[in-house]
This record gives structure tokens, C-alpha cells and sequence, in this order.
């Protein structure tokens, strides 16, 4: 038991597993339904594009949480934008935005001397350096999206289902994209200081769609996303202290692990059945 | 422009001159017609010809740009849509494959406009949803995904979704096309029925056959070109209008219970603008 429990003994070590396992927390619930939306791609570009905010505000010396939600605020109005005035698709213009603010972020910390450090803080975070004032404003934040995410379960569902449907059965789907945004903002926010703007993508697609080859049902899918998420951090922090690896990066890498490691073990299972089925049949 | 020609006393819509644009593109030009109440209205015309734009208007979903709409007696609207009695089952509802979604889950949404937010479902909700299973013959399905379904059953229960929502007037967009033979006689029989509860059944179509069993039709082609019992809307002069006059051969051979003589008051060949893409 001592190798589950040393990697933990240590208040700081206390603190990366408690801010991993909010942002695992937050990321899994908004992330379903960033998978269930076909949305990664724009998850993707999402989690780039707060990088100049929080960069311009380390420049700045003010709150970076600010600046971050500053870059998302101009992300989705500029996609948006591109969008509407061009007849390019949504993706090209999620191209252009995803390029064009990670480009301006480094841009902006290579005006700072200590260019390399903070760039590398901002992109796959610190998680041995998360403090008790972090975590209360994690665990706030948390609160929030896992309430708003229960409230807003039948407008979100009704938008994964179809957005006409939706418009028709009241459930106002425009106010509901636009809520799912500022949760995915929120989020990523949230999680960026324990695993980073590039990594926290892991923690947000990662555990959704491992969960979403088993789950039967979206809460159950949600549900279960949130352990899988839980777990990935567990076992990423403890994997990190005893091969020496990054925090942020083994914590962002367990989940896809996990899900290629389902995903075989799911078509074994089926391909076993099958024959078993067949076996049947010819007895 | 045909007169409305209501077979009973209420009418379940009425429009009085509306134009409907999709962005810039005209999709029905000034166009006036009724649907009656408690009967099956379908529209026909060819593709593009503003069908699916009709029944968008009349859902809500597309705003009225000139002209008068009024549906169950309110101007349709997103805001009005909650409690208008308008129950629409779409023609394209793609769900992405992996998506956790039941064909309960999926036919209980019927009831978010009662329910809102957070309320529970009550027994009489639950009631709705099962027996909208079984009149689609669905029951069975009930703990599959939609995924795993086929078009056919998909389709039943896209049109279970759409009979346990609370509704006085049922907008199907094409919902026989591409059937297998029991989801058609399934939907069918539930088009027949709706009426016997006093609901206005609207569905699109582009069989003829299906638009002559109908109590009333809308015959468009960038505009509504006639409106009216079949037998009067469906003469070979109007589809000769509405299809183009290469295509009235091949109509009346496919669709000998067409008349051929021309009806006075519904021939409006002279009053045809320009089809407009739907």
C-alpha cells in the first residue's frame, strides 16, 4: 500500500492530486458533451485560444483568469464572425482562430525574460505548484458547472439531439450553445494551472469518450467519464512520482491510454461473443 | 390564387399573403391558403418548391416575411412554440453514431415543453410516452440506442416524439419516404388516426397518390399554387404548372386517377411566377 499512498504524503502532493481531480471533475462533465456535440475540434482550438489572454495578463501582472476568459470571449466571436460573413465552413474559420492565438500567445511571453518558463506553465501547467487559493476557486468553479450542467441537462440533450428539434420543444437552443460555451470556458480555466491549456484537452475529450463506449445513457455516460477522469489523475500523479515523469503531461495521458486500452478490450469482447455465438449455432 | 377551401368550420391555419425568405432567396412568394382542423392536408410540389419552408413557417421556426400567419389562431413564433399545440417531426434528424441516447430517452423529450428544466415526469407524462411506443409499435425497442435502430424504426420514432407532444396540429416532413413496408403502414396508420382526435394532420409529400388520399392539398412550386380538396388541386393543369409540362406525361401515366379536364377555378398557370430554390 506504501507506493499508492507516498506519491501523496506531502501537502503539495495533496494539493496536485485535489486540483487534478477538480479540473478532471469539471472537464469530464463539460467534455461530454463536447464529445456528444461533435465539438472537439472547436475544444481543441478552445483551450489554444485562452493562451494569449493568460500570457497578456502575466505580462500585465494582473488576474490571468481574467485575461483567459478576455481570449475566449474574442475566440468565439471572432469564429463566429468568420463564419457568418464568409461562406467558409465552421472549422476552417476554428482553424484560423486556433493558429492565430496560440501564434499571438507565444508571441507574447517571448517579450517576457522569463519566456521559456512561463510559456511552459501556461501550456502543460503546474501541478505540484497548485495552491490553497487555487483550489478554492477550482472547487467554486466545479460547483457551478456540475449545477449548471444538472439544470441545463434536457436543453443540452434536446441540442445533441438536433437544434430544430430543439428550438421546437422550448428548450432554447442558441441561450443553451451559448451556456455550453461559457461552461467549456469556465472549465478550462479551472483546470489549466493543475494540467495545462494544451493538456486539460486530454481530461476534457479523454474520459467522455472512453465513457461513451460504455455507457448506455448520457447521465450514465457523464457518470462515468467523471471516474474514469478521477482515476486518470490518481494514477497519472502516482505513475509521474514514481518514474519521475511530468505531472500534468502523465495525468493528460492516462485517459487516452484508457481509452485505447477499452476500446481493444471492447472489440476483443465482441469478436469473442461473436464466435461463441457462432460456436452455438453449429453445436 | 385558389380560394381556401375548409371542409369544416375552424381552421387550423391561415395565411393571407405571406412571403417566405430563406436569407436573401425567396422560397414561397405572396401565397394565401388555409388548413383545415381535425383533417390530413398534404403539400406537394416539387423539389425546392418551398414544402419543408411551409411547414417551418407554420412551426415557427422560420418568421413570416410579409403577409399574415396565424396557427390555431397565434402568430407562430419561438416564443409562442412552447404552448402552441404544433407538434413537428423534422424530415433530417441525424444523430451521431455512439450518441447514448434510448428510444425512450428520445420519444420522453416530447414532453420538455410541459416539463421545462428540472420538473418530473408524472405518471400521465410516462403514459404519453408508452403509448406513443405502442402505437408506433416501438415498445420493444424501448432500451435501444437510436444508433442501433433502422431507418424504418427510426423513423417511428421520430414520429412517437412527435405524437406524445401535447398537439392540436402534427407537421410530418416527408414521413413514408424510403420506408420499409411495416414503418410505413405503422406511420400511416397513425396519420389516419390523428384526425379522429380532432388534430390537423400536415405532412409533405411527393407521391401523388399519397396526396390524393388526402382530405386537402397545397400544391407548391415557389409559391402555393392551389389549395383545396384533391380533386380539384390535382389536375394535370396545375401539376403542369407546378412540375413543368416535360413532366405531365409521365405524371398522368404514374397517376391515372388524376383528371385531365381543366378546373376553372383552380387552374392558375396564368399567375405563375418564377420557382424559387427551396
Amino acid at each position: 500500500m506504501e507506493w499508492l499512498l507516498e506519491p501523496f504524503a506531502l501537502g503539495f502532493q495533496q494539493r496536485a492530486l485535489l486540483g487534478g481531480a477538480l479540473a478532471g471533475l469539471m472537464s469530464a462533465v463539460v467534455g461530454t458533451w463536447l464529445v456528444l456535440r461533435g465539438m472537439s475540434f472547436f475544444g481543441d482550438a478552445f483551450v489554444h485560444g485562452v493562451v494569449p489572454g493568460i500570457a497578456a495578463a502575466v505580462v500585465l501582472d494582473i488576474n490571468p483568469v481574467i485575461g483567459a476568459a478576455v481570449a475566449a470571449l474574442i475566440m468565439v466571436l471572432a469564429i463566429e464572425s468568420v463564419h457568418r460573413q464568409t461562406n467558409l465552413g465552421e472549422d476552417t474559420a476554428i482553424g484560423l482562430l486556433f493558429v492565430g492565438m496560440l501564434a499571438l500567445g507565444v508571441v507574447i511571453m517571448s517579450r517576457l525574460d522569463t519566456y521559456s518558463g512561463s510559456l511552459t506553465t501556461i501550456l502543460f501547467g503546474d501541478a505540484l505548484g497548485v495552491t490553497g487559493t487555487d483550489l478554492i476557486a477550482q472547487a467554486v468553479l466545479a460547483v457551478i458547472i456540475v449545477a449548471a450542467a444538472m439544470i441545463l441537462y434536457r436543453p443540452l440533450l434536446a441540442l445533441a439531439f438536433n437544434p430544430d428539434k430543439a428550438e421546437l420543444l422550448g428548450m432554447r437552443p442558441k441561450t443553451t450553445h451559448a451556456a455550453l460555451l461559457i461552461l467549456i470556458a469556465a472549465a478550462v480555466i479551472g483546470s489549466y494551472q493543475s494540467v495545462g491549456t494544451l493538456l486539460v484537452f486530454g481530461l476534457l475529450v479523454g474520459p467522455p469518450a472512453t465513457a461513451a463506449l460504455l455507457a448506455r445513457t448520457v447521465p450514465r455516460m457523464m457518470a462515468l467519464a467523471a471516474i474514469i477522469a478521477l482515476l486518470s489523475v490518481w494514477i497519472g500523479l502516482t505513475i509521474s512520482y514514481w518514474l519521475g515523469t511530468a505531472g500534468s503531461a502523465t495525468m493528460a495521458l492516462v485517459p487516452i491510454v484508457l481509452f485505447f486500452i477499452v476500446l481493444i478490450g471492447k472489440r476483443l469482447f465482441s469478436r469473442r461473443s461473436s464466435s461463441e455465438e457462432v460456436a452455438v449455432e453449429h453445436a | 390564387m385558389s380560394t381556401p377551401n375548409p371542409t369544416q368550420g375552424q381552421d387550423a391555419v391561415v395565411a393571407h399573403d405571406i412571403v417566405l425568405r430563406r436569407g436573401s432567396r425567396t422560397a414561397i412568394d405572396t401565397s394565401s391558403f388555409t388548413i383545415p382542423s381535425g383533417q390530413i392536408t398534404a403539400i406537394i410540389g416539387p423539389n425546392g418548391s418551398g414544402k419543408s419552408t411551409l411547414l417551418h413557417a407554420i412551426a415557427g421556426l422560420l418568421p413570416v416575411s410579409d403577409g399574415d400567419l396565424t396557427v390555431l389562431g397565434r402568430h407562430p413564433s419561438a416564443a409562442s412554440m412552447r404552448t402552441s399545440g404544433v407538434s413537428y417531426v423534422l424530415q433530417h434528424t441525424d444523430i451521431a453514431a455512439g450518441t447514448p441516447l434510448t428510444v425512450r430517452e428520445a420519444v420522453a423529450m416530447a414532453r420538455y415543453p410541459h416539463l421545462g428544466l428540472l420538473r418530473r415526469p408524472s405518471a400521465e407524462d410516462r403514459r404519453k410516452v408508452d403509448d406513443a411506443m405502442k402505437l408506433l409499435e416501438i415498445s420493444s425497442l424501448a432500451e435501444r440506442h437510436l444508433t442501433e435502430l433502422s431507418g424504418g424504426q427510426r423513423q417511428r420514432v421520430y414520429v412517437a416524439q412527435g405524437v406524445a407532444q401535447d398537439h392540436d396540429i402534427l407537421l410530418l416532413d416527408e414521413p413514408l419516404t424510403g420506408l420499409d413496408l411495416l414503418s410505413t403502414k405503422t406511420i400511416d396508420a397513425i396519420i389516419h388516426e390523428e384526425p379522429r382526435h380532432g388534430c390537423a394532420v400536415v405532412l409533405t409529400t411527393h407521391d401523388l397518390e399519397e396526396a390524393a388520399a388526402a382530405d386537402h392539398v397545397l400544391l407548391t412550386c415557389g409559391r402555393v399554387l392551389a389549395a383545396g380538396p384533391p380533386s380539384e388541386v390535382l389536375t394535370s393543369a396545375n401539376l403542369a404548372t407546378a412540375y413543368g409540362l416535360g413532366a405531365l406525361h409521365e405524371i398522368d401515366e404514374r397517376t391515372p386517377l388524376l383528371p385531365t379536364e381543366h378546373h376553372e377555378g383552380h387552374d392558375h398557370s396564368g399567375e405563375h411566377g418564377p420557382v424559387s430554390a427551396d
